[in-house]
């Protein structure tokens, strides 16, 4: 497969180094449109936070297998393209060849290659590249066909595991949480109490989940109100916190303060006025905000930073016990997506051996006709087809029954044979969007 | 039919079991293919078991509630059908099997204990018993379903609280859909067991002569459902909530487990017809 990848990611590179060559829409677009000119018939950039990923198929048709020339070449144009090479240098990049490339591309998509495994957002990502790929013309059937597999990789990923399942995050788990005690949030109240950025973001996912009503308090007033022109709400007043306690069926708390801001019996009294209505409760301040064996009192639930860490470390080996599920999913859609890839190579190039063959066979009989009386010349061309057809009869069933064959011996086959018998690039390596809707 | 009625009553145990199986692979183990199978496995049990109940009545003249091991199989069945009601009423699908393996145990007492009787006391052909004993098979079957629910929101609950955030965690709905679900049911399991007691009141006079205020049965069943009277007179004044409910629906069906079983075994009185 005449495929190269190059790119960085959160596992090669800091975010310091990630960020100078981050590409902007309009800087992917020249840049592809650039390289198709010069380097490949086809190509697309994908960019993120987290990754810098460029996919392209070279363009002079040699196969790009092992060309470690061609991709240093990628990543320093990556580089320079963004003026970065003060701060960033080869070694910061990763590059895949051929069904390497495949594989590594469908890795991304399922989301066992993102920072948190199981991030959904990649394969949209992915879809962005390729979309500007597609307005800036330097996509074609062989691209056209890798991200349907692509997206079809992350489609099965998403349906057949449970690899995007469970909160990854502090915030998430705390909203997953107040799902698993309150049955509809749209009719529950939520008190943020300082304005720590994890209890920003609880609330804020709170308010992504429908909450009824947040309630934002603070010492300093001014803050609450920041936060409530952003999140909505309403401000209350921090001196008169228990009376708020009334009122809210989630509390968020997360603030920098020596001693605990609501006691056991601060707890006690509000349940008795709320009549015993079930509390949950998340204290994220560090030292911890409230008293710990408020976690006694009936109805109440407690739940400190350690415990929602918890939640998340659980979920995190959740998703990674589905990776060798993944991996599978993965393997198969490789398969497929080689088998059609050679099925548009073989043919080709038994077609193109054939030719070789007959041509020679033609030549030399068109020589040496002479040398033959004219009832023996049609005895002559028979025994010569004859005899190429002998000669072709097992590479040609080699070539057509390799299915045990891995990938990479084939491809080698494939090559070996074409370069022995010094045949050039074929009609295989347009990858006719033809031939594929044919084989679908 | 006799042979076909002896087949199904040791079917139904082992369809029973397969379900509860099922749904329990389902829970536990999240398996796919108990997923698929369980309900419509759940389906058929429930209408073999409709079946067979039918075929007793008519091949024995009467309707299968005259023995405890008797109405130990309609009990099965009701708390059967009562949870079918619920999973498509609620598209809860994942506490069957804390359910189901009530049924199951039901049926399995029932069909080694079961016994053919043809000849039965006249008094037991009256309109009145079919709606006696049927609101009040009913009502404990609600209330033992109330009980699972309670039983799984006080697991639910302590976990959460413990911060024990596995499979029941995350299999289980959440603690105020547990709770409402078992409310639903002690108040269903209450409209029924008082009217079972009313036409109790209007009947057992007439029908016996023997009647006495002072049967266990009676005083067991008036007790059970004084019980949860006063419990949900108290959820309405005082406004209990959460843990102290469900456990008060545990101790109810618990109660209401001995009246059924041990006042039928160990008791005599003009209430057991065996």
């Amino acid at each position: 497969m005449n495929i190269v990848a190059v790119g960085i990611n959160h596992r090669t590179a800091p975010l310091e180094v990630r960020e100078k060559v981050w590409y902007s829409d309009d800087e992917i677009r020249t840049a592809i449109a650039e390289l198709k000119n010069t380097t490949f018939s086809e190509c697309f950039l994908v960019s993120t936070c987290n990754r810098t990923e460029l996919y392209g198929i070279p363009k002079d048709g040699s196969p790009a297998a092992e060309d470690l020339a061609l991709a240093e070449r990628l990543k320093d144009f990556l580089i320079t393209f963004k003026s970065a090479s003060s701060s960033v240098e080869r070694k910061h990049f990763y590059h895949f060849f051929s069904v390497g490339a495949v594989q590594h591309l469908f890795k991304v998509a399922s989301g066992i290659d993102s920072m948190v495994i199981g991030d959904i957002q990649i394969l949209s990502q992915i879809k962005d590249g390729y979309t500007i790929a597609l307005e800036a013309q330097t996509t074609n059937s062989f691209t056209h066909r890798l991200i349907q597999a692509t997206y079809h990789v992350g489609k099965r990923t998403r349906t057949e595991t449970r690899i995007v399942e469970g909160a990854v995050s502090v915030s998430y788990a705390a909203v997953e949480l107040a799902n698993k005690i309150f049955s509809d949030l749209s009719k529950r109240a939520a008190l943020l109490i300082g304005a720590g950025e994890t209890g920003e973001l609880t609330a804020k996912h709170l308010v992504g989940r429908g909450i009824g009503k947040l309630l934002i308090t603070n010492r300093t007033r001014s803050k609450a109100d920041e936060l409530v022109a952003s999140l909505g709400g309403e401000t209350v007043d921090f001196d008169q916190l228990t009376s708020h306690l009334l009122h809210a069926d989630i509390v968020i708390s997360s603030v920098a303060a020596p001693q605990h801001i609501l006691t056991k019996s601060d707890i006690s009294r509000a349940m008795k006025e709320r009549a015993h209505r079930p509390l949950f409760i998340i204290d994220i301040g560090v030292p911890r905000n409230i008293e710990p064996s408020v976690n006694n009192v009936e109805n109440v639930f407690l739940h400190d930073m350690d415990a929602l860490s918890g939640i998340v470390d659980q979920n995190l080996q959740m998703r990674k016990a589905e990776i060798p599920k993944v991996n599978a999913i993965i393997l198969e859609e490789l398969t497929e997506f080689h088998n059609w890839h050679e099925s548009l190579q073989v043919n080709p190039t038994i077609a193109d051996l054939r030719n070789y063959f007959e041509t020679i066979r033609q030549e030399e009989v068109a020589k040496n006709i002479n040398r033959f009386s004219p009832e023996n010349r049609e005895l002559l061309e028979l025994v010569t087809k004859r005899i190429v057809n002998k000669l072709l009869h097992t590479p040609t069933t080699s070539l057509k029954n390799g299915n045990d064959e891995s990938l990479e011996d084939k491809h080698t086959k494939l090559h070996i044979v074409r370069s022995l018998f010094g045949l050039s690039k074929s009609q295989g390596d347009s990858f006719g969007g033809n031939r594929y809707e044919e084989k679908k | 039919m006799k042979l076909l009625i002896d087949f199904v009553n040791f079917l139904l145990p082992a369809l029973y079991f397969v379900t509860v199986w099922a749904y329990a692979k389902a829970f536990f183990s999240d398996s796919p293919s108990a997923k698929k199978v369980k309900t419509p496995l759940f389906l058929s049990t429930v209408a073999i078991h409709f079946c067979y109940l039918l075929a007793r009545t008519l091949y024995f003249d009467h309707p299968p509630i005259t023995t405890i091991y008797e109405i130990m199989t309609v009990m099965s069945f009701s708390i059967a059908a009562t949870y079918l009601v619920i999973e498509f009423w609620t598209k809860v699908k994942g506490t069957g099997y804390f359910i189901l393996i009530l049924a199951f145990i039901f049926q399995l007492l029932s069909t080694l204990f079961i016994q053919d009787l043809i000849e039965v006391k006249p008094v037991l052909r009256n309109y009145l018993l079919g709606l006696h004993v049927s609101s009040a098979l009913l009502g404990y079957a609600a209330i033992a379903i109330s009980a699972v629910y309670g039983f799984l929101y006080l697991m639910l609950y302590h976990h959460i609280k413990s911060s024990r955030f596995g499979v029941i965690y995350t299999k289980l709905p959440n603690l105020e859909a547990l709770e409402r679900m078992s409310m639903v049911a002690i108040t269903f399991g209450f409209a029924l067991l008082t009217i079972a007691i009313a036409v109790g009141f209007v009947w057992l006079p007439r029908a016996f002569t023997t009647f006495s205020y002072a049967d266990p049965k009676l005083i067991g069943t008036i007790g059970i459902w004084l019980l949860y009277g006063v419990g949900l007179g108290a959820k309405k004044t005082i406004g209990w909530q959460g843990r102290k409910i469900m456990i008060l629906s545990i101790v109810g069906f618990v109660i209401s487990f001995f009246s059924l079983t041990i006042v039928n075994i160990y008791f005599s009185g003009f209430h057991n017809f065996h």
